[in-house]
């Protein structure tokens, strides 16, 4: 489907007609002298795992305009070429390409990565299984730890050894190679980690282990630890190393086939891809290092939570995106998100999970999504996800092939999707296929086809609302005093339920929510994060010494950012140090101050460290105070496009209203509910529940006791009555 | 107590709240400390409890912390509250291990009473492993102390801080008893600022949700606690289980020592009844009241349901039974360094009574022990002394469905990190030469027993001192169901001419030269039913991995392999 906006055709958009700031000093200038006068659409790409969404802003026009289309595995650039063409965009016009994707998480979460050998150290091959041996199922005397990503048959160790201090103990005996590549390539194996025991202080043995690897056999995917994270502790950076490996080869070949795609049809303009840390990457620097696009899809939708909430005054957001395979929650606290570098995949309260060495916003993600499938355990219980049907085959209402039951053909069973609109009225669901499926469950469960499928509901609302519990409650956050902002496909489906369910006083559906996450992409900045491990002692060290090192920080940044044609005014850097007394392990964060530093800004750090610490902890120390990590952030600002606000004529909800159906709300009971086209609404227009608002990626639900506003820009709020 | 109506919702905020407290609280510990032990290992504990001295809530760290700290709040009330002497801002220190929540000497409680306007609402508090405390041994637990006033600088419940400041008296007085007094009094900070945190943030939930409504939040989570606990003793099998096992020594040639359980369960209760076990003996291994209670308590949560919350109300169907002066009770000044070892028993004694009856929730015998070690000696570049004090993780033991756990630390630690190669070798003086598994004898089943590691220290300058006390050195991990019994922990040094000195289950102060190794190793678990059942597939699988050898493969599991067409693996085995 072509989402052109705005446009009288597809109303549902026209809200979307927004306005540009004023362009930033020179920016223009220098853009279109280089790409040519055609160089005018900046677009986002975002690919889950069941659609792949396109959002762009026409700076001749100042119109936004955005296209869907089916994921395509295993080559989803097809997909993302799909969106383009569908939106009818000339890749010639692109002068700014960001993307981000699901597909590295979605490979590692449904192990469906490349099989992986590891290279290690002569006697630590055993360190990625054993990892830090901790337990946080406390009381459970059955524990079972997660599975390495690389069995044992498959961790070689090599001769070498490295001391702490970078010096060489033992040489690196490249000889041991050949044998372990060819087992290697004997086995299957499409991807070798290299990581080696304090390779963050001397990386050489890593460097020469990977280059001979390259040798032996030129077509295998390498990766070393050095490479991703410079970071001591080797289970951590071991398991970051392997888990690059392992999708090393699936997100490489993917992005360069991107790339070469763009380029071939004439696209010029500089390519980007959404970082986990809440900023983009060049396409070079991403295709390097991909595990760092773990949460690209995510984080765009957050940092698109965070501008909504900005534009209407709501400080306080839980964000919610539920896709075709996982839902993910992340809570933004007076408009910040929280950004975690001890990130884990699969953690939770009784899991270890396996942690990813790289700066993440902290999102949390389940596996239950519309293509998530509904199936029965040998004892009979009924479950939903963590397997999905993704696009292909899709659900069973896809009639692709898909048998198996899903949340999406459970909606469409209770009603809550039109059949009739399904993914706006583009297809025409295989009703048939859907009873077939929901068939087999009923009679293995000994039920009827609605009550199954109302089951399935009310289990994925169940485990929406535990990863919900998780980044709100559980971190010590009143959902009460948060606003739920649902997205993606699925959000507005069930947001309603999750909110009632935890007293989440008010949800808000931004408009056009099925591409809200590339939306958010394309008001996110250029950044880059610089950080050096240099310990200094502040009682003894001289302001030069401190100014030095960030010196240097500040000079790459510089250069870096002037290649992407970003200087004067648009080129931010914020300077910040992780302090510690001396003795402690962790460290505190504290901010600089930019500027020349003199003995007065050194004084002037440590008094921010003394109240940090303070703050954080309750006390301070005389304890002499280190410096551990320079850490320089560089922004390379975007101009943001700003949203128009919309025009009201004063018509009321009926006008909008496209008839009624009967609807299953579950435990709220069956209605005969009002069915409204949500692109004829309007400000100021008020919806009682029960009601359905479709739109043709989403579908909005409105409990009995509910009602919705919609705002003057075109989000639809939902409260309760 | 008001009979204020909460609403469940508001219950369940209140809830997850105190849990998110007790997170946080865990959190400014683990931030702040100044010792691996602590922000590495996390060997400690906070507690939030009602003015009433019950648990309310208990942060993550090591489970058989699980009794102590209400214990200790306790006698904290006991010396103090009754006679009013406590005030806000107070912080009172204990580490008595015959009373008053004490385990050994090292494992520091520091006790802090919250008051909301003016009223004494709860209290918070933590136990932490302090690196150093003085006493005979660097690193203060020692395996051949003969009574307590070796083991390090005794607490007896007083005030740290009166009204909010410090008794600067004290701070100098432990200073000048320990051997690292920045270390030590980093730690004591560390735990201030936890207790600090736990104040702020509980005051706030007075605020927020008024005080009424909080305390009858708390007394509604205790009595779900102990809902919930009784309803999963309703679904334990009803009757008396028996158990009896051996323990090696303690560490000064005596041993081995008969202990027993008797475990009757009834819908009403859950009891351990110890009487028969020895009686206290003269080396450090013997327990005290408050380590049997934990012992009984964690086993406890193990069979019903983990997932309850670890409060008060969840342990009111618990009794644990044992006349003083045993080695699970000993009495003052028996020496207690390394009690854990012998509280592990009484937890492990239940478990094996119950195992067969609970199958899905107890596997075979693991490790059991701690496998504790202290290395200490001259940093070879400033000369300062190191103190390296870590557990080890080890194999658990094969269950009904499933192979036992590689590499994990026993189920008296939890939330406990190993520490990483690259730290111990910045900051103290060995080179690892090796982390693995190891495949020694032991543990074949239908259900393989988890593999136990080989970690091989080599020092790098003279003089470093090496204690270690690894239990189930004599008596192995057991075996279920025709399971074989695992392998056991043990302790060796190989000096730098070859020659070897041990296995050894315990060790004092061994002196290690330059390039001298100590080599530690801990065991496989216990395996789970018959090898000879185990498929064909997977003992093949197993030899490929290399987590067993082809001579245990013809042997153990009658499965015909021949050396020479087993495809090599890519690396030998470690050495043991």
């Amino acid at each position: 489907m072509h989402l052109e906006l705005p446009s009288k055709v597809r109303p549902t958009f026209s809200v979307l007609s927004y306005h540009p700031r004023e362009p930033a000093r020179g920016y223009h200038v220098v853009k279109r002298y280089r790409l040519g006068r055609d160089s005018c659409l900046r677009v986002a790409s975002d690919v889950g795992g069941t659609f792949t969404d396109l959002v762009y802003y026409d700076e001749r026009s100042g119109r936004f305009g955005a296209a869907k289309a089916d994921t395509t595995p295993p080559d989803f650039e097809h997909g993302v070429l799909d969106t383009i063409h569908k939106a009818k965009l000339d890749p010639s016009s692109i002068e700014y390409f960001a993307h981000g994707s699901t597909v590295v998480i979605n490979a590692l979460t449904e192990r469906k990565g490349v099989k992986t050998g590891l290279v290690t150290t002569r006697g630590f091959r055993d360190v990625l299984e054993i990892a830090r041996g901790n337990r946080p199922d406390l009381f459970n005397f059955y524990f079972t730890k997660p599975k390495p990503f690389v069995p044992r048959h498959l961790r070689a160790e090599v001769s070498e050894r490295i001391d702490f201090k970078g010096n060489t103990l033992v040489p690196l005996n490249l000889g041991e190679l050949v044998p372990i590549v060819e087992a290697f390539r004997a086995e299957g194996v499409e991807a070798i980690a290299v990581c080696f025991l304090h390779s963050y202080a001397n990386p050489g043995h890593e460097q020469q282990a990977a280059q001979e690897i390259k040798r032996i056999w030129p077509d295998v995917a390498v990766v070393a630890s050095y490479e991703i994270t410079r970071e001591w502790r080797e289970y951590e950076r071991t398991n970051t190393t392997v888990l690059s490996a392992y999708i090393h080869p699936i997100a490489n070949s993917y992005l360069t086939s991107l790339e070469q795609e763009l380029r071939a049809e004439g696209t010029r303009g500089q390519l980007y891809i959404m970082q986990s840390n809440g900023g983009v990457a060049t396409m070079e620097t991403a295709k390097h290092n991909p595990i760092t696009m773990v949460e690209s899809g995510p984080v765009s939708g957050v940092l698109g939570a965070i501008a909504l909430g900005q534009l209407i005054g709501e400080p306080n957001i839980i964000a919610l995106d539920i896709g075709g395979t996982t839902a993910k929650c992340s809570l933004v606290d007076r408009l910040q998100p929280r950004v975690t570098t001890e990130y884990r995949i699969e953690w939770s309260r009784t899991n270890p999970g396996y942690p990813i060495t790289t700066p993440v916003i902290d999102i949390v993600e389940i596996g239950n999504g519309g293509g998530s499938i509904a199936w029965i355990d040998s004892a009979g219980s009924l479950h939903v996800g963590p397997q999905s049907a993704g696009a292909v085959p899709g659900p069973a209402a896809y009639g692709r092939g898909g048998t198996e039951p899903t949340t999406t053909d459970a909606n469409l069973i209770t009603g809550r999707i039109d059949p009739e609109y399904f993914l706006g009225g583009e297809i025409s669901p295989d009703m048939d296929n859907v009873r077939k499926a929901f068939g087999s469950l009923a009679a293995r469960l000994d039920s009827q086809i609605d009550d199954v499928a109302r089951g399935v509901i009310r289990i994925a609302n169940a485990n929406m609302v535990n990863a919900l519990k998780l980044v709100s409650l559980n971190r010590g956050h009143d959902p009460r005093e948060f606003t739920l902002v649902a997205f993606g496909g699925g959000g507005s489906m069930h947001a309603a339920a999750l909110a009632a369910e935890l007293n989440i006083p008010r949800v808000i559906v931004p408009v056009n929510p099925a591409v809200f996450s590339a939306w958010g992409m394309l008001l996110t900045d250029l950044r880059r994060g610089y950080i050096r491990t240099r310990v200094t002692r502040l009682d003894s060290a001289a302001p030069d010494d401190v100014a030095a090192p960030f010196a240097e920080l500040e000079d790459a940044a510089t250069r870096e950012f002037a290649a992407d044609g970003i200087d004067g005014d648009r080129l931010v850097l914020q300077r910040f140090a992780d302090m510690r007394y001396k003795g402690q392990e962790h460290t505190v964060k504290v901010i600089l101050p930019t500027g020349t530093i003199d003995a007065h800004a050194l004084s002037d750090g440590v008094d921010r460290f003394h109240q940090a610490h303070e703050r954080e902890y309750t006390y301070r120390l005389s304890s002499p105070i280190e410096l551990v990590n320079y850490h320089l952030v560089g922004f390379g600002l975007v101009p943001k496009p700003e949203l128009a606000k919309l025009e009201r004529t004063g018509r009321q909800a009926e006008a909008a209203m496209r008839g009624r159906r009967s609807v299953d709300f579950d435990t709220y009971g069956v209605h005969t509910s009002a069915i409204y086209e949500r692109g004829l609404l309007e400000p100021g227009m008020d919806i009682a529940g029960p009601a359905i608002v479709e739109e043709p990626a989403a579908t909005i639900v409105l409990l009995p006791m509910q009602h919705a506003t919609v705002d003057e820009y075109g989000n639809l709020h939902i409260e309760l009555q | 107590m008001a009979t204020t109506l909460v609403d469940p919702f508001t219950i369940e905020i209140i809830k997850n709240s105190l849990v998110a407290i007790g997170d946080e609280m865990f959190y400014a510990l683990q931030r702040t400390s100044k010792s691996t032990i602590i922000y590495e290992t996390l060997d400690y504990g906070v507690a939030i409890t009602d003015a009433d001295g019950r648990l309310v809530a208990q942060g993550n760290g090591v489970p058989l912390f699980i009794g102590t700290l209400d214990a200790a709040v306790n006698a904290v009330r006991d010396k103090f509250g009754v006679s009013g002497q406590l005030r806000p801002g107070d912080i009172v220190v204990t580490n008595d291990p015959y009373g008053g929540g004490g385990t050994h000497l090292s494992d520091v409680s520091l006790i802090m009473p919250i008051y909301h306007e003016g009223e004494l609402v709860a209290f918070v508090g933590n136990k932490a492993h302090w690196t150093e405390l003085g006493g005979k041994d660097p690193g203060s637990w020692t395996t051949d102390s003969t009574e307590v006033y070796q083991e390090g600088l005794q607490f007896p419940n007083v005030k740290l801080f009166n009204q909010g400041e410090p008794d600067e008296a004290l701070l100098d007085l432990i200073a000048a008893n320990v051997r690292l007094p920045d270390m030590t009094l980093g730690d004591l900070w560390a735990g201030v600022a936890a207790l600090r945190v736990g104040e702020r943030r509980f005051l706030d939930l007075c605020d927020k949700y008024t005080r009424d409504t909080v305390l009858v939040a708390i007394d509604s989570l205790l009595d779900y606690g102990e809902e919930m606990a009784r309803q999963e003793l309703g679904r334990l099998p009803k009757g008396t289980f028996e158990a009896e096992d051996m323990i090696d020594d303690d560490g000064i040639g005596n041993g081995p020592f008969p202990v027993r359980v008797r475990v009757t369960i009834s819908d009403e209760e859950f009891v351990a009844d110890f009487t028969g076990s020895h009686p206290q003996v003269p080396g450090p291994i013997n327990n005290t009241r408050t380590g049997l209670a934990s012992g009984v308590r964690a086993v406890f949560k193990a069979v019903t349901n983990p997932a309850i919350p670890a409060n008060g109300g969840a342990f009111r169907p618990v009794r644990a039974i044992c006349p003083d002066g045993t080695v699970f009770t000993a009495q003052r000044p028996a020496p207690v360094s390394t009690y854990w070892e012998t509280m592990l028993y009484a937890t492990d004694l239940i478990w094996k009574a119950l195992a067969p009856h609970v199958p899905e929730r107890l596997p075979a015998g693991h490790m059991l022990s701690v496998c504790g070690t202290v290395l200490a000696g001259p940093n070879p570049d400033t000369g300062e002394l190191f103190l390296l004090v870590e557990p080890l993780v080890g194999g658990w033991g094969a269950g009904h469905d499933k192979d036992g756990e590689n590499g994990q630390f026993c189920v008296g630690d939890g939330e406990t990190y190993n520490i990483p190669i690259e730290i111990t070798e910045t900051r103290y003086g060995v080179i690892v030469d090796q982390y693995a598994f190891h495949t020694e004898d032991g543990g074949a089943g239908e259900f393989r027993g988890g593999k136990g590691v080989v970690l091989d220290y080599r020092a790098v300058g003279d003089g470093t001192y090496l204690t270690g006390t690894f239990g189930r050195h004599k008596y192995k991990p057991w075996g279920m169901n025709g399971g074989h019994e695992g392998s056991p922990n043990f302790i060796k040094v190989i000096r730098r001419d070859g020659s070897e000195e041990g296995p050894f289950g315990k060790v004092a102060r061994l002196r290690l030269e330059k390039g001298d190794v100590a080599r530690l190793v801990t065991a496989t678990g216990g395996g789970y039913g018959d090898p000879r059942r185990r498929p064909r597939g997977r003992v093949l699988a197993d030899i490929r991995d290399g987590y067993i050898n082809v001579e245990q493969a013809n042997r153990d599991y009658g499965v015909d392999v021949d050396a020479t067409t087993v495809a090599p693996g890519i690396v030998q085995e470690p050495s043991t």
